[in-house]
């Protein structure tokens, strides 16, 4: 019984659709999974990971066809299971969690509820109060808060973290032998992620599960797994353990996948540098509060404080790179810097004027020097307007081109951008995401702007496509002297690309910095706590066993009094309960806003200096 | 708990001011629009002055606003007012022909006539719609699950073949078929139960198509929301799935359009369905008030008519909400 | 729309100067059913066009002696009356191209009238918010709260009834449906990022609304407009039968049905 694994799967190829039209998504897949065990399968988006993993739960649906091979859990092929032997087996030894853990539930029932009723379901003899009672003790165990009261909440009421958390619960009420997790940090932030993957690894331990762990993140499946399967387009090109395949990676793919993860301290490239050009971007004190209907009183409004008094400034030519999770406010913040909205009290002046005030004919020359490029490259551009046509939209709204002219000033920003101006009278159906956002860059580039907000510009993006685009906007930067605005939660991005950066947190600026110095020797604790959080496969100077709590960020309705960070952070003192802190210069040479000195934090465990290598160089020579 | 009543205040008040309106459009319309209520009240032979002093006496000569405040305040008395043209002993009096006893005091109230008609509309709602309900909700829900197979098609064939069939035309069909010519079953006007039954599968007839295409609709959306799949992978069965999830899922979208538009089908539906079986229910009631310029018979009903879709409009929503929180109203 | 957002490697090139739309017709195009409907479609517009100069006046021409012929295909009809006559002698089949070629007409254009109407509103309304949204709204709901068939009865009643009129009574009743459709769709879009990006290249609300919203909202609700021309022409015979469609001699469906009513009953 020892010698026999858990689940093997052996010699397994899925098509899509059948005859000749089919195409092969797996190949001769084959790997073992022992009891108790935890293997990562990394694969790229479009490597077949995802099929592979539901293959595991025998989830695969026509046109996908299995032509062959076999899935042997415990001595039983699942994939020629008859459907009531398979469904014995589906919830109650064989769990599965999703990337997506909001739409996984009913969307009208609460969570909680759902939990039952799957444990009822494979544990048909159970009482409602006995099924209940566990489904709220585990919840309880996986550190949701108040989990009695969140029983009866809905999904849409859990974060994303806290569903992916009641997901768990879920697979493993049944005590499941085997858990297979698709993706499950994926959409998740980074602290949430983390704390995510500690919580699992320790379910694991207690639970003696084995887990099947897919991921596209080599940080993460390090991080969690014995041993790790690469996938590349539906092949598996390397099965090793997971400290070899670290050091010793054999496959020239899996080396290229290690290579591309991106550095944050170790091999980093050249870091832009700080430049002392005049202020073009100012932005004083803004805030900006949403009113929204509050269900238990009587025409009773809650204040969602988005933003709290944000002020920084961007020189000419520089880039700042404005980082912080799901719910900080960094949205609110792009639409009040784009004049889709005015703030409720600050300026935001941009050469000196401020844009909140600014109408008509005023607002609208203001736009064409300062422009903002959105997240979604699919929803940004309009689907049924030729490329040409969306890119000379700005030229004709402001009056700047018609005719012959228009048509080679498209083609010139087209060519300047890296799309074929042959391009001009197509669709954008066929485009790829990155020449989709190129079209995105060319429409606001098209009005010379001096100022661009890149508002997640790249997260949608894969890596390669990312470095293509940073280096797009290098040179126009050099070329034009544009000053950049990154919003983003990447921190590996902002890294690469921005020679200050700014942490956001609950709706204010907690630190600011110059790009070294947020990385290496931090002042708050929150950019600290983000530092360990990160998943990546170097030595990273924080670790989250210092820094990372349970809990998220509270809701910005009710938001703490004094220190807005005190909830998560583990070094808080008497004074964070009461006095909210001022941004102030500390000793690393950020401005933080945080009660205590660079002293009273960990040292970091390692201290590197950037040396000077580009990205891009660093990519062609991996 | 305090959701739900802000809810029911905020709705109820909107609600009275749109019964209000709607009451103030129809009562103008009838006002402004040819046709004097008076010539057929006393009928062709009348006088000029006779006609003048009953128009004055029922009040049709002051100002629109003025005569719609006077009956507000009527309203508002519990008087919906007496019909002008029909007597109290019920039926048809045929104002033309007695237009001596033109005093409003020997017509019959509004409102009498209108609960005696509501019983008869009542019993042709409910069995029509049930009669809809028995044939769609199966069909609707095995097209919606069987998304590509031959339920979807024999249910959109069907409904395709009898939305374009106007209600007027099966009810003749059905009269000639099943009355007529074969004598199984009573047509025309109402004696007993049986009355009820040809009427009603022309107003199913109606629904029948809408509701089996809303019904689809709405189960095929949420068959293919991932939950369905996730559940079943999570260790539910697909019956369990499709009933305790999908359904209620769909009911959301369901009951959006019945208050949007099923329920004013249904409404008018029964109004021809009425007026083809001289079945004595409102629709007919109302029919045969327009045709003789009855005002106070006309407005009551369009007043009725609306606090009954605004009162179903609320409830639906409130429905929609206690299923899916995530709406708002 | 799910179209629209499907990832691109669906379609390896590029595909020039087709749009999304044009590829979902030319899909349907290949089913059989589409063919059949389009060349009824076709027959329709055609007797719609030219109907007036191949049709006689005999469609009304009263002639007593031929008065109740059965259809040429059963025992007793005769050419050129192919579906027989009515009580009056008047060829039936004449009759209903032309009640047929009335209602489409009436059916097409209060369809038209009601969706432009309709969507404007909504698209302004979903589009501002706020106050506007609110009236706006609620007039639509008083709108809706007035049945089609009272409102048909109280002014069709009462006035002269004629094309006009029949169509300003069914774009009256019908645009709210519309309304609310292009509201909730506006509504969507108004958050999708293409509108923001409009808005920060410096397009105008008008432009907004017209370029950018109006053509992403079309599909679905031209989905509703053509069912609701076949509603449309059916509240044409029901008008028509209750006797507050068009007024005879014209025939409509409803007058043909309510004039062979008595004596299918009476048979």
């Amino acid at each position: 019984m020892a010698a026999q694994p858990l689940l093997s799967v052996e010699n397994l190829s899925i098509f899509l659709g059948s005859g000749d039209a089919a195409r092969k998504l797996l190949s001769n897949v084959a790997f073992k999974v022992e009891a108790k065990s935890v293997l990562g399968i990394i694969g790229e988006s479009g490597s077949g990971k995802t099929l592979l993993s539901r293959a595991l739960v025998n989830w695969v649906r026509p046109p996908l066809q299995v032509s062959s091979g076999t899935v042997v859990y415990q001595g039983r092929n699942l994939l020629a299971l008859p459907e009531a032997e398979m469904a014995c087996l589906r919830g109650r030894e064989i769990a599965y969690i999703g990337a997506n853990p909001t739409t996984a539930l009913d969307p009208t029932v609460p969570v909680g509820h759902q939990i039952e009723e799957k444990l009822r379901a494979v544990e048909p003899g159970l009482s409602r109060s006995e099924a209940r009672r566990r489904v709220i003790e585990l919840l309880d165990a996986v550190r949701i808060p108040s989990a009695l009261s969140r029983f009866d909440e809905y999904p849409f009421q859990f974060s994303g973290g806290m569903m992916q958390r009641a997901m768990i619960v879920d697979a493993l009420i049944s005590r499941p032998k085997l858990l297979v997790a698709d993706n499950i940090t994926q959409p998740l932030d980074v602290t949430v992620a983390a704390q995510i993957l500690r919580l699992l690894r320790d379910l694991q331990r207690d639970f003696g599960t084995a887990i099947v762990f897919v991921s596209s993140s080599f940080g993460t499946i390090v991080e969690i797994a014995d041993e790790v399967v690469v996938l590349d387009k539906g092949t598996v090109v390397e099965a090793q353990d997971t400290r070899r395949i670290q050091n010793a990676p054999v496959h020239p793919y899996t080396r290229e996948l290690l290579a591309r993860v991106p550095r944050l301290w170790h091999d980093v490239g050249g870091i832009p540098a700080v430049n002392s050009e005049p202020v073009v971007l100012s932005v004083r004190d803004v805030a900006r509060t949403y009113e929204v209907k509050d269900r238990t009183s009587l025409f009773g409004k809650n204040r969602v404080q988005a933003v709290r008094g944000v002020s920084f400034e961007v020189r000419r030519g520089e880039s700042l790179g404005l980082i912080g999770e799901s719910g900080c406010g960094k949205s609110t913040l792009s639409r009040l810097l784009s004049s889709l909205e005015p703030p409720d009290r600050g300026a935001i002046e941009i050469d000196g004027v401020d844009v909140a005030t600014l109408r008509g004919e005023a607002l609208l020359s203001m736009r064409r020097r300062f422009q903002l490029l959105l997240q979604d490259p699919y929803n940004s551009i309009p689907s049924h307007v030729s490329i040409g046509e969306t890119i000379a939209e700005p030229l004709r709204i402001h009056g700047l081109a018609s005719g012959r002219k228009l048509r080679e000033k498209v083609s010139a920003v087209m060519q300047e951008v890296g799309l074929s101006p042959d391009l001009q009278d197509s669709l954008p159906v066929g485009l790829s995401a990155g020449q989709r956002q190129r079209v995105n860059i060319a429409r606001a580039m098209v009005l010379e702007p001096s100022v661009l907000i890149l508002d997640e510009t790249l997260s949608a993006l894969d890596q390669v496509e990312q470095a293509k685009l940073l280096d797009l906007f290098d040179n126009l930067q050099r070329k034009h002297g544009i000053t950049y605005l990154y919003i983003s939660h990447d921190l590996a991005m902002v890294r690469r690309a921005c020679s200050r950066i700014a942490v956001m947190y609950l709706g204010k600026i907690v630190e600011i910095g110059d790009n070294e110095t947020i990385f290496n020797a931090p002042a708050h604790p929150y950019t600290r706590t983000l530092l360990s959080s990160v998943s990546t496969v170097e030595e990273k100077p924080f670790l989250p066993k210092d820094y990372l709590l349970e809990g998220e960020p509270p809701d910005p309705i009710h938001i703490p009094e004094g220190c807005s960070f005190r909830s998560r952070c583990p070094f808080v003192i008497d004074a964070c309960r009461s006095i909210e802190p001022a941004l102030v210069i500390k000793a690393g040479a950020s401005a933080a806003a945080c009660h205590l000195g660079m002293d009273d934090l960990p040292p970091p465990r390692i201290c590197t200096v950037a040396r000077g290598v580009t990205g891009l160089q660093r990519l062609e020579n991996s | 708990m305090a959701f739900a009543l802000e809810f029911f205040l905020r709705r109820i008040s909107q609600g009275a001011l749109i019964v209000l309106a709607v009451a103030f459009v129809i009562f103008t319309l009838l006002r402004i629009a040819p046709g004097d209520p008076i010539r057929i009240i006393l009928g062709p032979m009348a006088t000029p002055s006779a006609m003048e002093e009953t128009a004055q006496r029922l009040g049709l000569r002051d100002p629109i606003p003025v005569q719609f405040v006077r009956y507000l305040g009527d309203i508002v008395k519990g008087d919906f007012g007496n019909s002008f043209i029909r007597g109290k002993q019920g039926g048809t009096t045929g104002g033309s022909q007695d237009a001596g006893g033109s005093a409003p005091v020997d017509r019959a109230p509004v409102i009498e006539l209108i609960a005696k008609a509501l019983p008869y509309t009542l019993l042709l709602a409910a069995s029509g719609f049930l009669l809809a309900c028995l044939v769609s909700i199966p069909l609707g829900i095995l097209a919606g699950v069987r998304n590509h197979g031959w339920p979807q098609r024999v249910a959109l064939y069907l409904s395709s073949f009898f939305v374009s069939l106007p209600n007027v035309w099966v009810g003749i069909v059905l009269i000639y078929l099943l009355s007529a010519r074969t004598g199984w079953l009573p047509a025309i006007g109402y004696q007993h139960i049986g009355y009820v039954i040809i009427p009603a599968i022309v107003v199913a007839v109606e629904l029948a198509p809408v509701m089996i295409r809303s019904i689809s609709v709405a189960v095929a959306t949420n068959v293919q929301e991932p939950f369905y799949e996730i559940g079943q992978v999570r260790g539910l069965s697909a019956r369990a799935m499709l009933f305790r999830h999908v359904l209620r899922n769909a009911a959301v979208p369901l009951l959006n359009s019945f208050g949007a538009q099923m329920i004013g089908m249904l409404l008018g539906g029964l109004f021809v369905v009425e007026y083809i079986f001289s079945f004595p229910g409102i629709g007919l009631l109302t029919i045969n008030a327009v045709f003789q310029r009855d005002f106070p018979v006309i407005q009551t009903v369009a007043i009725f008519a609306s606090t009954v879709l605004v009162f179903i409009n609320i409830a639906v929503d409130f429905a929609s909400t206690t299923i899916d929180r995530r709406l708002k109203f | 729309m799910a179209i629209a957002s499907s990832p691109p490697q669906t379609f390896a090139a590029p595909a020039r100067g087709q749009s999304v739309n044009a590829r979902i017709l030319r899909l349907a195009w290949r089913s059989p059913e589409m063919k059949v409907a389009s060349a009824l479609f076709l027959a329709l517009c055609l007797l719609t066009l030219f109907g007036p100069f191949v049709i006689d006046a005999s469609a009304t021409k009263i002639s007593v002696a031929d008065k109740f012929l059965p259809p040429i295909f059963m025992e007793g009809g005769k050419l050129p009356h192919i579906l027989g006559t009515d009580q009056l002698g008047r060829d039936l089949l004449l009759r209903s191209l032309i009640g047929l070629r009335n209602a489409f007409l009436i059916g097409v254009v209060s369809v038209v009238l009601m969706f432009v109407l309709g969507c404007a509103i909504g698209i302004y309304s979903g589009y501002r918010g706020g106050w506007t949204d609110v009236v706006l709204m609620r007039i639509t709901d008083i709108q809706m709260s007035i049945p089609v068939i009272i409102l048909a009865i109280t002014i069709l009643g009462m006035s002269r009834p004629n094309p006009v009129t029949i169509i300003a009574v069914l774009v009256l009743s019908g645009w709210p449906i519309y309304a609310r459709v292009a509201r909730s769709v506006t509504l969507a879009e108004r958050q999708k990022e293409y509108v923001r990006a409009a808005r920060i290249i410096g397009a105008s609300d008008l432009r907004i609304m017209v370029r950018h919203i109006a053509p992403s909202i079309l599909p679905p609700i031209a989905f509703v407009a053509v069912l609701d021309v076949a509603r449309m022409m059916i509240f044409e015979a029901i008008f028509g039968f209750i006797g507050i469609g068009i007024q005879p001699p014209t025939p409509t469906f409803g007058t043909i049905i309510a004039g062979g009513t008595q004596y299918l009953l009476n048979a």
